[in-house]
């Protein structure tokens, strides 16, 4: 992290500053060693840290990759990464991303882990006209959290990840080759994931409709959620087997252990969110063996960073070896977007100009750690989308394992085992 | 000897004239700051707005609310609602927010104020997290997932970016004066008063023949409908709004309430300390994530012990100062003055 107060001094600057963008447009091409700028926001402290738990080491690991910097149209730019942290906030979020835009004037912003970072960011970025590359968020949120829409799309701002339609067939999947009653119960918050996965039309209630399963979903519930007793009752009521929802982690312990004293005992739970990080898993103890989720990335994915040639595996061994902790999801993704961020800047016509940065985001087809990122295969403009499987955690020793039981939507990412139904 | 009773002293003339001069220069700030600096102006603005405005509530009505986020959010809430389906222009939406919140703050303010002393405070988080829990429930507006405002609707302020950065920059600075000013001839006037004497002793101050209820209800609602319009002017620079973000309890109050306490309560010219104070903490320390938050805590224990009265409570006691005059001193002769 870079701290910028030299650029924050009250009066005095002013003229400078102003002329600065002016002169830079001219002279960064013929200068002996031009700087371009990344802008990155990441939720480091709050209830989200857990998602930029790696950044640190993604962010090493970039820098040291990048410490010859980026050639576009032979000539070598150096790379400046300013990372801060949008303490899990929203309107921090928007805060951060605006002096990066505003007072860092950097080239190009990237943001990552959730709609709370993702969307403020990416809101910023449009207005400001820079351009944004973001991940690690599901597309309906970013895009339709935005009021985006898809005969339009946005212009400065793109996104690579996964889209709903993918955790349904993922989920529904994995739940026809469970055995369990076609018999489900939803839980579903009011916040940005849990409308969009309980939406009636663009969520999880049509499609699991359409493929014959009966879905009991009581309502949404308030993010820190104390009683989930009328909910467990619904469920029983309804005889459900298998689980289903979006959920921040507090949210599904208490639920799990609730379930417990209640004496509901699903067969499968499948969970999305709160499920995505060992700590977690390990904080519920035994009751964290079997429950299932799906599954973005993991080090048998048979991708290989265009970076630095590193194969997924040898990532997440890096990460575990520099940091004594077990590998999570978003490190792919982190490292993918910074992938994607040189590709463009090397390809960019003119880096000067960013409308020529964006014509290079649009035009990527890049083979990154996390899969195939090109905006033109997108579900809607400003969207491309990577592949998705799902799988089970599961005890072995005293660690857990996330292993893969289901990849019919993705049959390029290897099986790991088969699922086992909860007790 | 001739002895006269006036109000100015002659710190304080000189140091309104500075004052009026530092305006002067921050208005044209337009011509001579950088992007990064007029939205950092900007923000100040708006937050030593809201603490003017808590500061008025909570140091001389008494009225010690940790629920002004309630409005905060309620007017960036009304910004979005009715540019997004009434198609008015910001500006327009965001006054009709300031008065709409003037009138739905007057029931609210029936209810709070059979509360007292700590239960009225807790009654104000209470009323605020109603109107969390409310705007999360309306789907038109994103529910609990928020909206973004659609770009066009921000471009429809002004055509070239630089035209849009002034004018969001000028109406918070517009808004930041309408708001010293309303609050120091209010204090002025009569009824700066009667609140005086509320602040400093109520059951007299009701002896004496003031109105207390009447004044708390009208300092309320003139709160009440300011907070609302500063809150639209902060949505419409954050673009995107979610309940989480728009009734954040430390965002609009826990800050604001550093803020009035470190620079020194019931005084008019603490809150522009304590915003200046604040500022310089979030500049240099923000990047520290959790650290920086437990800076300001240390801070803010610090100050509460060593100087009760804030900081302007500390340098005014020592020197006996007041910039803004609203005390009534006696002078003899033109030239000397006593406290």
């Amino acid at each position: 992290m870079k701290s910028n107060l030299s650029r924050r001094k009250f009066l005095g600057t002013g003229a400078a500053l102003l002329a600065a963008p002016a002169i830079l447009t001219h002279t960064r091409a013929y200068a002996a060693d031009p700087v371009i700028k990344i802008g990155h926001v990441s939720p480091r402290t709050g209830p989200l840290a857990g998602f930029a738990e790696a950044d640190d080491f993604v962010l090493k690991g970039i820098q040291a990759a990048l410490s010859e910097g980026i050639e576009n149209n032979g000539k070598r730019y150096s790379v400046e990464i300013i990372s801060k942290d949008s303490q899990s906030n929203p309107n921090r979020a928007a805060e951060v991303a605006a002096d990066l835009i505003l007072g860092d004037e950097v080239d190009i912003i990237v943001a990552a882990s959730t709609p709370d970072t993702t969307n403020p960011v990416a809101d910023q970025a449009e207005l400001n006209e820079v351009p944004c590359i973001t991940t690690d968020c599901p597309w309906q949120p970013y895009f339709f959290g935005r009021n985006g829409n898809p005969a339009e799309g946005f212009e400065y701002t793109y996104h690579f990840f996964w889209g709903l339609e993918d955790v349904i067939a993922n989920f529904i999947d994995l739940w026809d080759a469970s055995g369990a009653a076609k018999n489900i119960g939803g839980l579903f918050p009011n916040d940005a994931d849990g409308n969009a996965w309980g939406h009636p039309e663009l969520g999880f209630p049509k499609p699991l409709a359409d493929a014959g399963f009966t879905l009991t979903d009581p309502g949404r519930y308030q993010p820190l959620n104390d009683d989930f007793s009328n909910y467990i009752s619904a469920f029983k009521e309804a005889g459900c087997e298998l689980i289903t929802g979006n959920m921040i982690p507090p949210d599904f312990a208490t639920f799990w252990s609730q379930a417990a004293q209640q004496g509901f005992k699903p067969k499968v739970v499948t969970i999305g969110k709160a499920l995505l990080f060992p700590s977690v898993i390990e904080s519920l103890g035994d009751r964290g063996d079997g429950l299932t989720s799906e599954i973005w990335w993991t080090p048998s994915h048979p991708f290989s960073s265009s970076m630095t040639g590193e194969s997924a595996k040898a990532l997440a061994d890096s990460y575990t070896a520099d940091s004594g902790r077990p590998w999570t999801q978003p490190i792919g993704f982190k490292h993918a977007l910074f992938e994607v961020v040189r590709d463009v800047v090397s390809r960019s016509a003119d880096l000067d100009d960013p409308m020529a940065t964006i014509d290079a985001i649009k035009s990527t087809s890049l083979s990154t750690i996390v899969g195939d990122v090109n905006w033109a295969n997108g579900p809607i403009p400003n969207v491309t989308k990577t592949p998705l499987v799902a799988g089970q955690w599961q005890k072995s020793g005293d660690a857990f394992d996330l292993v893969v039981t289901n990849n019919k939507q993705a049959p390029q990412i290897p099986l790991g085992g088969e699922l086992k139904l909860l007790g | 000897m001739n002895t006269r009773v006036t109000r100015s002293s002659r710190f304080s003339n000189g140091a309104l004239a500075v004052l009026a001069l530092l305006v002067v220069v921050l208005l044209t700030a337009p011509w001579w700051a950088g992007r990064a600096e007029l939205r950092l102006f900007g923000e100040i603005y708006l937050y030593l707005s809201l603490a003017c405005l808590w500061n008025l509530m909570a140091g001389y009505a008494g009225l010690v609310s940790v629920g002004q986020q309630a409005y905060v959010g309620f007017g960036g809430y009304m910004l979005f609602a009715l540019t997004i389906y009434a198609g008015i222009h910001p500006v327009a939406a965001i006054i009709a927010g300031g008065l709409l919140a003037a009138a739905i703050s007057i029931p609210v303010a029936t209810l709070i104020f059979r509360l007292n002393g700590a239960y009225f405070a807790i009654g104000t988080w209470v009323v605020a997290e109603v109107f969390r829990l409310s705007f999360a429930q309306v789907s038109a507006l994103g529910g609990g997932s928020g909206s973004s405002l659609p770009v066009a609707i921000v471009k429809s302020l002004a055509d070239s970016r630089s035209a849009r950065e002034s004018l969001s920059y000028y109406l918070a600075i517009g808004s930041l004066i309408l708001v010293f000013a309303a609050i120091y001839f209010l204090l002025r006037s009569n009824r700066g008063i009667a609140l005086t004497a509320i602040r400093d002793n109520e059951s007299a101050a009701a002896e004496l023949g003031v109105n207390v209820w009447r004044t708390k209800l009208e300092i309320y609602v003139v709160t009440s409908a300011l907070t609302a319009i500063i809150g639209g002017l902060i949505f419409l620079q954050k673009l995107r709004i979610s309940p989480e973000a728009a009734f954040s309890v430390n965002d609009w109050t826990a800050f604001v309430i550093f803020i009035v306490v470190i620079g020194g309560i019931g005084t008019l010219e603490g809150p522009i300390i304590g915003t200046i104070i604040f500022f310089l903490l979030r500049e240099t320390l923000a990047d520290f994530g959790t650290t920086y938050l437990m800076i300001l805590g240390l801070v803010a224990i610090i100050v509460m012990i060593k100087a009760p009265k804030g900081l302007w409570g500390l340098i005014s006691q020592r020197y006996d100062l007041e910039i803004f005059p609203l005390r009534y001193r006696v002078q003899q002769s033109a030239t000397t003055e006593q406290g």
